[in-house]
């Protein structure tokens, strides 16, 4: 037992040999199992269940789980936090016309090729207004986790499952994909004792790049220096895309340039990607960025300002104080809480908010303001921007984003997905 | 000009510094951060709101610019050409009169 993931249990990795599953699938179609095609967003979902991205998660939530999350941030064991449901949703009509009822085992696909094995266990209906309020905080349909909790069909399944059949990550993104087990032992081979999550779904400015180093400085602590015994694990969400946010490929691409161009020494930096579409829950996903993390391996998390918040719903640090609420060693990583940075015209330097003296002169560099300057093709000073990170993502505006560095509908449509599934032989 | 004045912030490379240089309005950019410097073109709010509603991609980001952002490149490389062509900055006028005239085929056109 020395994978250990979230909740202090083993890493779940619910997969069957090929052969297997190649055998599973062929005794499933001869006793005529129900089989049902899923969607990118469920497909995502399965793939994290199955490689312990979400342990102790095996399966898609039953009710009672669903219900212990919104009402005690808990799963329904009462005692391992968790922040987010985790569901599989699907039409009265489409149940019905399905025949898919408690205990069956269903051959789920995707893009019409075996995928998983789909144990129900649960069938149940949820109060999706309810759940908003609990998870998100509104009601709001214009917050994006709550349009998507809307969007949710009527009926739930809950249920474990097993994967048969393991995703193609398509390039650019496939040396950047590792699995939670993966991702340990890559851990083990740095000889990292010490590993701080940087959770990104943006390109990095020089304001990031300088929350990474002062959570990594103030984290090694009292560490021997002979040899990095830490490093910084850049940890990229990759997953649903809302338009003007940055192309996926844009995102990992220029983190990891980041350090093939030195700003990080090479040992110790790490970029990888985990599947997962935003939700935008402010505090509760940063609980949920926590677990997911420890699943990775991660000692240290950090969090920022405004962590996966959106809009106005969030004060800037509800996401800092939530953690304070959590029952003491609920969480097996130490959030690292990061104020802002800013350039400081003084100093003339990236400064950061708790040690600059100069808060009426500091430059902030918003996102917006960022983008402003990258749509207009405008290289921004190193001090700023590092030259490298901005010509990756001019390249990747070319490459990959039919001529833009953000999500446009043309994007949107013509995109290469992240992951296929391919034929089970 | 109007108190408030909703600008569309152009920034400016050595390329766009040395066009503005020529056309003698290098003073009026503002250096921002760390030595970047942008060029805020003015509009009213009139022309703020007609900018939103022709090109429906941009927002007014009143949080932390508190000006028009989003609008495509070839958009604001036009009002930048403007701005130099006619060496002032007061040029949303002429911009929005000229696209409600000759519509797209304005990005393709030279300024006379
Ligand atoms: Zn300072």
């Amino acid at each position: 037992m020395e994978n250990i993931g979230h909740g202090g249990k083993e890493i779940v990795e619910r997969i069957l040999p090929k052969d297997a599953a190649i055998k599973r699938v062929n005794e499933m179609r001869a006793a005529k199992a129900k089989e049902l095609d899923v969607r990118l967003q469920i497909a995502t979902e399965v793939i994290d269940i199955a490689y312990g991205f979400f342990s102790p998660l095996e399966g898609f939530m039953t009710k009672a789980d669903v219900d212990a999350v919104c009402d005690n941030m808990t799963l329904a064991d009462g005692k391992t936090v968790w922040a987010i449901p985790i569901v599989f949703d699907m039409s009265d009509e489409d149940l019905k016309k399905s025949g898919i009822k408690q205990n069956d085992e269903v051959l789920l696909t995707y893009t019409s090729n075996p995928f998983a094995v789909f144990e129900v266990s649960d069938i149940f209906t949820l109060d999706k207004q309810d759940m908003a309020q609990k998870v998100y905080g509104t009601t709001d349909e214009k917050h994006p986790g709550v349009k998507r909790t809307y969007q949710y069909q009527d009926k739930f399944i809950g249920g474990k499952i097993t994967l048969l059949n393991p995703p193609k990550i398509n390039e650019p993104f496939t040396r950047f994909w590792l699995t939670p087990k993966q991702m340990r032992e890559r851990f083990k081979e740095k000889g990292w004792e010490m590993i701080i999550n940087h959770q990104t779904r943006n390109v990095p400015h020089t304001g990031h790049e300088w929350l990474m180093k002062g959570a990594y400085l103030g984290a090694y602590g009292s560490m021997m220096v002979d040899k990095p015994r830490g490093g910084i694990l850049v940890n990229a969400i990759i997953g649903s895309k809302r338009e003007g946010d940055y192309i996926d490929e844009a995102i990992i691409l220029c983190q990891e340039a980041q350090g093939k161009h030195g700003y990080f020494r090479d040992d110790i930096f790490l970029t990888t990607c985990s599947l997962w579409d935003m939700r935008y829950a402010g505090p509760r996903e940063a609980v949920f960025h926590a677990c997911l993390r420890t699943n990775l391996g991660c000692t240290h998390h950090m969090f920022g300002r405004d962590h996966a918040g959106v809009g106005s719903y969030y004060d800037p640090y509800d996401a800092h104080r939530i953690f304070d609420k959590l029952p003491k060693g609920s969480l097996n990583i130490t959030p690292i809480f990061n104020l802002d940075w800013w350039f400081c015209p003084v100093c003339d330097e990236v400064t950061y908010m708790g040690v600059c003296g100069h808060k009426d002169k500091k430059a902030s560099f918003s996102g917006t303001m960022i983008r402003s300057i990258i749509q207009d093709g405008v290289k921004p000073p190193r001090r700023i921007f590092r030259p490298e990170v901005f010509d990756m993502i001019m390249e990747c505006a070319e490459k990959y984003g039919f001529g833009d560095a953000f999500v446009t509908e043309d994007y949107l449509k013509r995109r290469n997905p992240v992951f296929t599934i391919e034929p089970l032989k | 000009m109007a108190e408030e004045t909703y600008p569309i912030n152009l920034w400016v490379n050595e390329e766009r510094l040395e066009k503005l240089q020529a056309a003698g309005l290098a003073g009026m950019c503002k250096e921002v951060l760390a030595g970047l410097k942008v060029l805020a073109v003015p509009n009213t709010a009139e022309q703020r709101d007609k900018i939103l509603k022709l090109f429906t991609m941009a927002k007014f980001d009143t949080a932390t610019t508190k000006s028009i952002e989003l609008l495509p490149k070839f958009v604001k490389d036009k009002i930048f050409d403007l701005v130099v062509a006619r060496k002032k900055i007061d040029v949303m006028d002429e911009f929005l009169s000229k696209f409600e005239q000759t519509g797209d085929a304005f990005w393709s056109q030279q300024i006379a």
